[in-house]
């Protein structure tokens, strides 16, 4: 049995007071169902430490409550939403993990203002299913339907396959509820003056780079419990497509005939990053996103892309696709729809490159959907079980695009090694957002067998391997600086952010009981972090190879 | 197979909830976007499909214990295998639906039993039935029937009624009517009567895996001694350990296995079932988990690496039974078939199976209720089954309910029209 850390019985006596005597758990079995978390997590084990215990808040109210008990008893506590990832849970022993699932409202869907208002525990798929009906859609992060709709605006960095259309994770919160560090209650931006949930600026107090900076908290600094979110056009769209299968199976009939889907493909990396640039000032598209021709036959036929690639020739033609772009038109008219095929015909002719026009394919349907739903991220487990990515900061897209090389390169060697999936070094993910502005990110994702215990080096390595590509490269804030206290690398060549973000945490958060372990310590635990590290010596990575 | 097994199954688990939703692609609305009745209910973790192959390796790793409050857990789950279907909508390497059989196995090894599970071992060690019924009165539901007894005379169909079929007395009179309509199809069908015994999948189910072999032993016997070319059952449970169950554990029947509702759309597609009398009726279609998505046939894989296995290979519930319900129902004259939002492999449970319906009885209403409020939100007057066990739960569920949906089977539909409407 493991050793571990209960709540002592007052305490849990509290918070069953607060939530209710059926959602507390303090069973070490059903504490370890919480424990598990193989993702975002460089340990050895895919256990993360136990939960003293777990709550099921139902109410913002029962949140706060058990905020301030915590508070009382110098309890950290950690929340989560959907659960996944390793910082949703504790980050350290004797934590209590809150469990949001409870409050799983849309509270309202504003049509004329295009916003909605969600608890935690409102997925992106349901949120766009309700959306759809109203002509609407809403943004959902690379890492799927599945996923929170406020944690992933209000706590996490993430792009979405529409972020040329609807931006990224950060651009999309309004006003937010939030239940500070101290169980105090605050309404960011118009709820704060009760003026409704459309702006997250005010008027009411506009804390939005406290409340998430660049890439969120991770739940480390309070508990958010409603969120107003950026809803957008579902130009012409179905209020509901009819599909059958349930994934690689699916089929529908229901493409709109202003909707298009096209495969680009460029000669260059460097032409790649023109066609991006072209359609970005174009100011067309609802996606726009690095298609990865290694990516999508590993997603879609993981053991015929092992016997494929073991032929030098295929792999020799598979990687002559290898600059491709994910290109979606959905436009309201069917003129508009002409115009913005036109122009992109031109912009790709004149990048030197071809495309192709899936709806001349037999899954045109399928993948149509997919895309929209945002499907196809979920598919990255079937491979090996698991990924992990890198690389990524958003930056002008020739940056981005600087970034993909150098991550392919990186990657090869931990493929030649056996710590990744064979896709051919090829499995970027990214695109530009918000159309003119031409910013973007390309991330450069790696896919493995966890249980393979042989992996674990060559993971740590390349997580490493890559932010230290960006630092050294002047490439930019990477995604593998979402690991676990990689802010020692980043802070001292980003203005000491992390101090900042110290300060930040001891304000808010004068108890220190809201688990920071995934996001930053108080200013003195942190500067006894610095004092003692040692930035891990590892070989020449921008060669991927040898010191 | 046991837990150990299938611990590379378990460490497979990426946590990412999906075994929670319905698979994406078919999510609809807010409200129906569920797939698992367990942690939709009882909200921990621990409670989704997920949350079991946690748990499950926790205890195998040594980190915690097999207790009455995990028990508990495990045991409320109706075994539905939806979130198998969610998960293996997105992996190839878990075998999710196998790893809660087994926590229920290892449950019963280890002496974490309910008394009314008890119950049901002890009636069929008995009586030969899970209802704690007697044997001697398991062939009353076809008095009257001119059906022949494989006892004295062999047959080319063994009609296998099932426990809830042969002494639930609001359902007897569908496995009357679906061996009514065979035998006028012109097939020579026949029973065991008396001596038709449960087929012992419940008693797999809710972790007394032993207990099945004798089933399917004396099941394999009736079906040699009746000389029959086919095996049919109205009932979904007993179609599921016919085709997956008595499969994976290497037993056979050595004849093939169908649920009426296949016989019959065959017989409607090929003219010897015509039914011409108007029912005028919207209705939706309940697909039993047992028949659909657990209902598809065992496909057996002997490799040790899952992520290498075929797709082919993989228990998706795809290919369950289906179509020929709905079949059924659309060649019924006046009907009009209204889909809901969860159906066929992703289909809601109705909450009776796993041993749910015995043990926690609210908590199979409460399933069940989710499901009317579905049938009811397609504006439908009639939710249809072809499961006793669903058709049981329906019924009790609506009895107050003010909505005035109706349940039936799909053979009760059609027999109205067949006798003319």
């Amino acid at each position: 049995m493991l050793e571990w850390k209960p709540l002592p019985s007052e305490v849990v006596a509290e918070l069953r007071d607060a939530v209710g005597p059926e959602n507390i758990s303090q069973e070490p079995a059903i504490l370890d169902s919480y424990a598990w978390q193989p993702a975002v997590n460089l340990a050895k084990e895919p256990w993360i430490p136990r939960p003293a215990a777990v709550v099921l808040p139902g109410t913002t109210e029962e949140v706060q409550a058990v905020v301030r008990a915590c508070n009382r008893h110098k309890v950290k506590y950690k929340a989560h939403s959907t659960g996944w990832a390793a910082w949703g849970g504790p980050g350290v022993e004797g934590v209590l993990q809150i469990d949001l699932r409870r409050m799983n409202r849309i509270v309202e869907i504003d049509e004329k203002n295009m916003l909605a208002v969600v608890e935690p525990y409102v997925c992106c798929s349901q949120l766009q299913a309700e959306a759809m009906k109203r002509g609407l859609n809403c943004h959902i992060i690379g890492a799927g339907p599945n996923t929170s709709q406020l944690a992933s605006v209000t706590s996490a960095w993430g792009y979405g396959w529409s972020g040329i259309y609807t931006g990224f994770g950060g651009r999309n919160p309004l006003g937010v509820e939030w239940v500070l560090p101290d169980g105090e209650l605050l309404r960011l931006g118009t709820p704060g003056s009760g003026a409704g949930w459309f702006c997250g600026d005010g008027p009411g107090p506009s804390l939005r780079g406290v409340m998430r900076g660049w890439g969120g908290t991770q739940g480390g600094l309070g508990v958010f419990t409603k969120c107003g979110v950026k809803l957008y056009a579902w130009p012409n769209g179905p209020a509901q497509p009819r599909v059958q299968g349930v994934l690689s199976d699916a089929t529908t009939q229901d493409v709109p005939a202003t909707h298009k889907v096209f495969w680009l493909f460029s000669p260059s990396y460097e032409a790649f990053a023109d066609l991006a640039y072209e359609i970005g000032n174009a100011e067309i598209g609802y996606i726009h996103c690095k298609g990865a021709v290694g990516a999508m036959f590993a997603l879609l036929a993981p053991r015929a892309m092992r016997k494929l690639l073991a032929s030098p020739p295929i792999r020799a033609i598979l990687k002559a696709f290898q600059h491709m772009t994910l290109f979606v038109i959905a436009a309201h008219t069917e003129g508009e729809r002409t115009y913005q095929e036109k122009v992109l015909r031109k912009i790709v002719a004149e990048t030197g490159g071809f495309f192709l026009d899936t709806s001349l394919l037999p899954f045109h349907g399928s993948f149509w959907w997919g895309l929209h739903r945002s499907i196809y991220p979920a598919m990255a487990f079937r491979p090996g079980g698991a990924f992990i990515t890198s690389m990524g900061s958003s930056a002008e897209y020739d940056c981005c695009v600087r970034q993909a090389e150098l991550g392919e390169k990186i990657k090869r060697k931990y493929i030649d090694n056996g710590t990744f999936f064979d896709d051919m070094a090829d499995c970027t993910w990214g695109g530009i957002y918000e159309g003119t502005s031409n910013w973007g990110h390309l991330e450069e994702i790696g896919m493995f067998d966890r249980r393979d215990a042989a992996t674990e080096k060559g993971r740590f390595e390349y997580l490493h391997a890559t932010t230290r590509a960006t630092i050294d490269r002047s490439l930019g804030f990477g995604l593998s600086s979402l690991e676990h206290k990689m802010y020692l690398l980043h802070g001292p060549i980003m203005h000491d952010y992390h101090r900042w973000q110290a300060r930040v945490k001891d304000a808010f958060d004068p108890n220190n009981a809201s688990d920071g372990s995934h996001y930053i310590p108080p200013l003195d635990e942190l500067e006894r972090e610095i004092a003692a590290y040692v930035p891990p010596q590892l070989p020449d990575f921008e060669d991927g190879g040898e010191p | 197979m046991s837990l150990q097994e299938l611990k590379r199954d378990m460490e497979g688990c990426s946590r990412c909830s999906n075994c929670k939703w319905t698979p994406h692609l078919q999510i609809k609305s807010w409200r129906f976007a569920k797939t698992c009745p367990s942690v939709d209910r009882y909200n921990f973790h621990a409670y989704s499909g997920g949350g079991k192959l946690n748990m499950a390796n926790s205890i195998l790793d040594g980190r915690s214990e097999l207790t009455d409050a995990v028990a508990e857990v495990v045991y409320r789950c109706q075994l539905c295998g939806a979130c198998q279907v969610a998960c293996q909508a997105y992996r190839d390497d878990i075998d999710l639906a196998d790893v809660l059989l087994e926590l229920r196995a290892t449950c019963v090894q280890e002496g974490f039993v309910l008394p009314e599970h008890l119950d049901m071992i002890e009636s069929m060690k008995r009586q030969d039935n899970t209802l704690g019924m007697l044997k001697a009165d398991r062939g009353g539901w076809a008095e009257g029937l001119d059906l022949p007894d494989i006892n004295r005379q062999r047959v080319d169909v063994l009609f296998h009624a099932g426990c809830r079929y042969a002494y639930d007395p609001d359902l007897q009179e569908t496995a009357r009517t679906a061996a009514g309509i065979l035998q006028g199809s012109g097939a020579e069908i026949g029973i065991a009567g008396k001596d038709e015994a449960c087929c012992g999948g419940r008693a797999f189910e809710i972790g007394y895996q032993g207990e099945m072999r004798r089933y399917a032993e004396d099941m394999a016997g009736r079906v040699k001694a009746s000389g029959c070319q086919v095996l049919v059952t109205p009932c979904s449970d007993c179609y599921y350990t016919f085709k997956y169950l008595y499969p994976k554990n290497g037993l056979d029947l050595g004849v093939p296995v169908l649920h009426t509702t296949e016989v019959v759309s065959a017989g409607i597609r090929d003219g010897r079932i015509r039914p011409r009398g108007r029912v005028p009726m919207k209705v939706t279609y309940h697909d039993p988990c047992h028949l659909g998505r657990r209902g598809e046939v065992y496909k057996p894989w002997a490799g040790a690496d899952k992520l290498l296995r075929p797709v082919s290979f993989k228990q998706t519930g795809r290919l369950g039974v289906f179509e020929p319900p709905r079949e059924i129902l659309r060649a019924v004259p006046g009907v009009e078939l209204v889909e809901m939002e969860r159906i066929r492999e992703y289909s809601w449970c109705c909450g009776a199976g796993g041993g749910v319906l015995e043990a926690e009885p609210a908590f199979a209403s409460w399933t069940a209720a989710d499901r009317i409020q579905e049938a009811e939100a397609t504006g439908a007057q009639a939710l249809v089954t072809a499961c006793p066990w669903c058709e049981r739960v329906f019924r009790d569920a609506v009895a107050g309910n003010r909505g005035g949906l109706q349940v039936f089977d799909v053979m009760e539909l059609l027999n109205l029209s067949l006798q003319g409407g």
